[in-house]
């Protein structure tokens, strides 16, 4: 009967559907891209004001989830198995923070338009294609932070992914995009089969695809010395985060990216440089402290080999982007490296989710904290670094670095910002990159990694030459490039970041880490538990 | 006013004068900056009579410092780190010796507009008062972390400085510049994490205050407790050569020397005068404030290495000063040596030791950027540095000549002028030391003694002496300001040289202090106290 089996399937209730609506909304974004399309003959403009509204819309509705502090999280359990999807302060957040970067992507597309170069695909006819995708890629990502499901993880990731390679092959006639873009389909259907392979492993192993049940199984069978079963469940997960590590584009699953944001436009490569990253890492934080911190005792040495791997990977991915950065001429490419190497830094904080944590009561994990804080600082600095780069291009049609030569001379003001921009993505104080990166070390120092902290020192004074480079083209050298008046909006943009990033540095050095602890509280099964617990369990 | 607001002011007021630069037109921005430096000397010091009355003139240091300003400033769950400045005798003269060098370059960049490369002058200036608030910030700042934000600060400026107002080879000399420093910097960042958490450990909650590190009996057990460790190696021993190499830098000490005569060479001369008259005496404050109160053990154990090092600064620069050419490569090199004598003086912990150097910090700060000074208006002249291409120029230029004698004869240390106290104080602190290899130390630093005189007098001979060259004739004098300039440096090294007293006083209580607290046993003989 049709009536019983209604009755017997489970539907959401209106509260819970409420829950999920910035989801909801992206989604909905992409109906009205597609239906929009079909009446206004896709009109470019009309679809990206429709992305340009959708991105205000969402991030209004997930910040005002994250304001209403009422439920922190809440899940879709209809069985009891454990939810398919979690809404809670560290998910509202990264929805938040993508929406802002929409935004900023968007307007950058804007501007790219308007500008005198022979227009690119994406700001051709083919806009609105460029759209649907764009903003699917941002559908999967926040799908990606707000899960802790093996099955959800996997579609979540490959919602992200699969849009990625195509706005990343959108420059149909250009070589180096379609290369970038074949190695990316490639390394991301490599990935994903060694995920989907790793997640059938724990799936096989233990019968749930709920990470919690997963934590609280491996600390069922630990009996104090190593179970059978350690060696294949950390093969099983680290199987499975090789898909998140090349999200994260972690060394050695690195290779895609600096090709990727060679080849892809501007704007996409804007985008694929935090967003990607962004995602990826608080899929990896989140998978970790799900299964690290379900029961109330988990035994941290379990996973010990999952924990080194991730130390040492965190280590090389620094310093492989940072030494790779050296001989880069292309500046989207350099960018590329450093994105790399600041990936490599905030995978130090996920590296520290086995050691005992001294928060509070009712805080998640410091990593937390100090990844949120991070990305925030990042955004701010990739957003402004970009949109420099992209109006020297705009202006010059030339992505080298020597396009930047003279440029204060050029365009003063758009130099001095990008130099700011560059000094805090070294992370020289007093700028707002030296506190993002300042928190999260101390973090690292105060769990116990005081190596990886030495490490990540010395990869800033490594990082320092290739960043001058630039900073010495804009500065130092000259060689009679025309002047060039950068549009208006876009250093307006361009202060906006560098100003934030100042007053970062300065009177809000406090508010940074605010941000940081206020959004890693009150997370999905990250209960907190006595600390001095895990402290005897870590021992 | 109250003295901390008259502190806060001076060390942001050049930060005020920044703004006016980039709002002014660019013609207008070397008088701000004139103006504005020289405001900010003058309002340092207003804070000579409360010092003079104040607790830190005697024996000032940890509860008695002046001018204090402490307000929580990041103060979040495990981390808490404060906006505390104050001075003490080892910070005051500093501030004193730092507003009167940057107005003097100030002044000395008058001639801005006829210098090879002159564009710019908004930026130049701007950047020149940023230096001066992270040079000035460093010098008060007493919360370990806000100096590091303070050191940092200063980097910037100075590589833009070199950078794009520098000679041919300013790129190389910048970069260079940027790299040593950056490098020292991130071993104090390692220093900085490693401090804070554990006198976490030490006393349950972390603290960044400098002054509370080396008082504080907890952190202080905790810090220099023998088996205490990091990565497996004793902890203060790691720390301390972790700051140790993060300063000597900056000193610049043998071997990291490398950066110094090639930034010298290619600045403008004003920010020659700023990088040895004040930048280089970072380093030696930072072992003074940071390295040596905090880890007295570590210091005792390595203070062999550090006094070779000194030593060997003292007699390989002025070995190298000897085989120069270049005018103002020699008196790069000179500051190289001169340096030595302080780290010298530091190494062996006496009380006399410890006086020395901070003399020869002040006298140094005088002589060197007038040294650099007159090697500007000579080469304002004449655009080259030839030594040997140089002669006689005392007949040509009388007045010149008589303060370069001045000035070189101060750096020299002749007795009666600056440069003779703090190496006399230096070599007798060596001496008296109760080290075994003191003593032989002690007869072969002065031995750079007779090295100095060498080869300043040698290039006094070459280039003021001699007969006249028709390269040279019809060259003016030293103009109004150029004298205006050199005054006050001559007056002070004449001063400093008879009545060096006066200048002992400024520091004495609050180096006893720190040797207290130190738990060292000072040596201190009677004639430290003559004059005063």
């Amino acid at each position: 009967m049709p009536q019983s089996i209604l009755a017997s399937m489970w539907m959401p209730s209106a509260d819970e559907l409420a829950q999920l609506a910035p989801l909801f909304a992206l989604v909905g974004v992409i109906v009205t891209l597609l239906l929009g399309a079909m009446f206004t003959n896709r009109n470019r403009n009309v679809a990206a004001s429709i992305v340009t509204i959708g991105a205000i819309a969402t991030g209004m509705l997930a910040f005002r989830r994250l304001q209403s502090g009422a439920p922190s999280w809440a899940g879709f359990d209809p069985t009891g198995m454990g939810p398919m999807l979690i809404s809670d302060t560290f998910s509202q957040f990264f929805i938040v923070l993508a929406c802002v970067f929409m935004l900023i992507v968007t307007s950058m597309w804007w501007l790219g338009q308007k500008s005198d170069l022979p227009d690119s695909e994406v700001h051709r006819h083919d806009a609105t294609e460029f759209f649907v995708l764009f903003v699917g890629s941002a559908f999967g990502m926040s799908l990606m932070v707000s899960t802790t499901n093996l099955l959800m993880i996997i579609l979540a990731v490959e919602m992200a992914s699969l849009p990625s390679y195509g706005i990343t092959a959108f420059r149909k006639k250009n070589r180096v995009a379609a290369e970038g873009a074949l190695k990316y389909v490639l390394f991301g259907a490599i990935t994903s089969a060694i995920m989907i392979y790793g997640a059938s492993l724990l799936y096989g192993y233990f019968g749930t695809l709920d990470l919690a049940r997963i934590g609280e199984k491996i600390a069922a069978e630990w009996t104090g010395g190593a179970t059978t079963s350690t060696i294949f469940v950390s093969v099983a997960l680290f199987a499975f985060m090789i898909g998140i590590a090349f999200k994260v584009s972690a060394v050695p699953f690195h290779f895609w990216c600096p090709d990727v944001f060679q080849g892809a436009s501007i704007e996409v490569t804007t985008w694929l440089s935090v967003a990607s990253k962004a995602a990826g890492l608080g899929l990896m934080l989140r998978v970790l402290s799900v299964i690290l911190c379900s029961p109330a005792t988990f035994p941290v040495e379990a996973l010990s080999y999952v924990s080194w791997t991730i130390a040492i990977m965190a280590a090389v991915t620094c310093t492989v982007g940072n030494l790779a950065a050296y001989r880069q001429m292309n500046l989207k490419r350099l960018l590329a490296y450093s994105s790399i190497a600041h990936a490599g830094y905030m995978l130090m904080a996920v590296a520290i989710l086995w050691r005992p944590d001294d928060a509070g009561a009712g805080l998640a994990h410091p990593a937390f904290s100090a990844v949120v804080s991070y990305i925030v600082m990042y955004l701010l600095m990739n957003a402004g670094a970009f949109f420099v780069i992209a109006m020297v291009y705009w202006a010059t049609g030339s992505e080298s670095i020597t396009a930047m030569n003279g440029l204060i001379r050029r365009s003063p003001m758009l130099a001095i910002c990008m130099a700011i921009i560059l000094f805090s993505l070294i992370g020289m104080p007093p700028l707002g990159g030296f506190y993002a990166k300042f928190y999260l070390l101390s973090a690292v120092w105060s769990a116990g990694l005081e190596w990886l902290v030495i490490v990540a020192v010395l990869n800033t004074l490594l990082s320092l030459y290739y960043y001058a480079r630039i900073v010495r083209a804009m500065i130092l050298t000259d060689d009679g490039l025309p002047e060039f008046a950068a549009p208006m909006s876009g250093q307006l943009v361009v202060a906006v970041c560098t100003l934030a990033i100042l007053l970062t540095g300065t009177f809000y050095a406090q508010t940074l880490k605010n941000v940081g602890d206020n959004n890693a509280k009150g997370l999905y099964a990250v209960v907190k538990t006595d600390a001095a617990a895990r402290t005897a369990s870590a021992e | 006013m109250d003295a901390s607001l008259i502190l806060n002011l001076v060390i942001f007021g050049p930060l005020i004068g920044m703004v006016l630069v980039l709002l002014a037109p660019a013609d207008k921005a070397k008088h701000i900056t004139w103006a504005t430096t020289f405001i900010v000397l003058l309002l340092s010091l207003t804070l000579f009579p409360p010092f003079l009355n104040g607790s830190a003139f005697d024996g000032g240091y940890g509860e008695n410092m002046q001018a204090v300003t402490q307000h929580d400033w990041i103060n979040v769950v495990g981390l808490k780190i404060q906006y505390y400045i104050g001075m003490d005798g080892m910070s005051f003269p500093l501030i004193i010796l730092t507003t009167l060098v940057m107005w003097l370059a100030a002044w000395t960049s008058w001639n801005f507009d006829t210098w090879k490369v002159n564009k710019g002058a908004k930026g130049y200036f701007a950047l020149f008062l940023l230096l001066e608030t992270g040079v000035l910030g460093t010098f008060a700042a007493l919360d370990f972390f806000l100096f590091y934000i303070f050191w940092e600060l200063m980097l910037l400026p100075m590589y833009f400085l070199i950078g794009v107002w520098g000679g041919a080879k300013k790129e190389y000399a910048a970069i260079k510049f940027f790299i040593y420093t950056l490098a020292g910097s991130v071993l104090m960042l390692v220093a900085l994490l490693a401090m804070y958490y554990s006198s976490a450990d030490a006393t349950g909650t972390g603290t960044f205050n400098l002054i509370s590190y080396a008082t504080i009996d907890a952190i202080k057990a905790n810090f220099n407790d023998p088996a205490h460790l990091f990565l497996g190696w004793n902890f203060g021993k790691v720390m301390f050569i972790f700051l140790f190499i993060g300063f000597m830098i900056k000193v610049p000490l043998f071997p990291f020397h490398t950066w110094l005569p090639l930034a010298h060479v290619e600045a403008p001369t004003p920010i020659s005068m700023i990088l040895a008259g004040v930048l280089l005496k970072l380093g030696a404050y930072g072992f003074l404030r940071v390295c040596y109160p905090i880890f007295p053990e570590a210091a005792t154990q390595l203070a062999f290495l550090i006094a070779t090092l000194g030593v060997i600064n003292i007699i390989y620069g002025a070995f190298c000063c000897l085989a120069q050419t270049d005018f103002k490569r020699l008196v790069a090199y000179s500051s190289i040596s001169h340096m030595g004598y302080v780290v010298l003086g530091i190494a062996v912990m006496t009380t006399t030791g410890f006086q020395g150097a901070m003399f020869q910090i002040l006298a140094h700060g005088i002589s060197s950027p007038m040294c650099f000074f007159l090697v500007g208006v000579i080469y304002d002249r004449a655009h080259h540095r030839e030594i040997n291409r140089f002669g006689g120029l005392w007949l040509q230029m009388p007045k010149y000549g008589s303060l370069a004698t001045l000035g070189f004869f101060a750096s020299l240390g002749l007795p009666g002028l600056c440069g003779f106290i703090g190496e006399a104080w230096v070599l007798l602190g060596t001496f008296n030391a109760d080290f075994a290899w003191a003593k032989p130390m002690a007869v072969v630093a002065a031995f750079g003694v007779v090295l100095t005189a060498g080869y300043i007098l040698w290039m006094i001979q070459r280039v003021y002496l001699g007969p006249e060259r028709d390269e040279y004739k019809g060259y003016p004098d030293v103009t109004a300001r150029e004298v205006g300039i050199l005054t006050p440096m001559a007056i002070l090294a004449i001063f400093m040289g008879i009545l060096p007293g006066y200048t002992f006083q400024l520091m004495n209580g609050t180096l006893d202090s720190v040797l207290q607290a130190m738990g060292v046993a000072g040596k201190a003989i009677a004639a430290a106290t003559i004059g005063g």
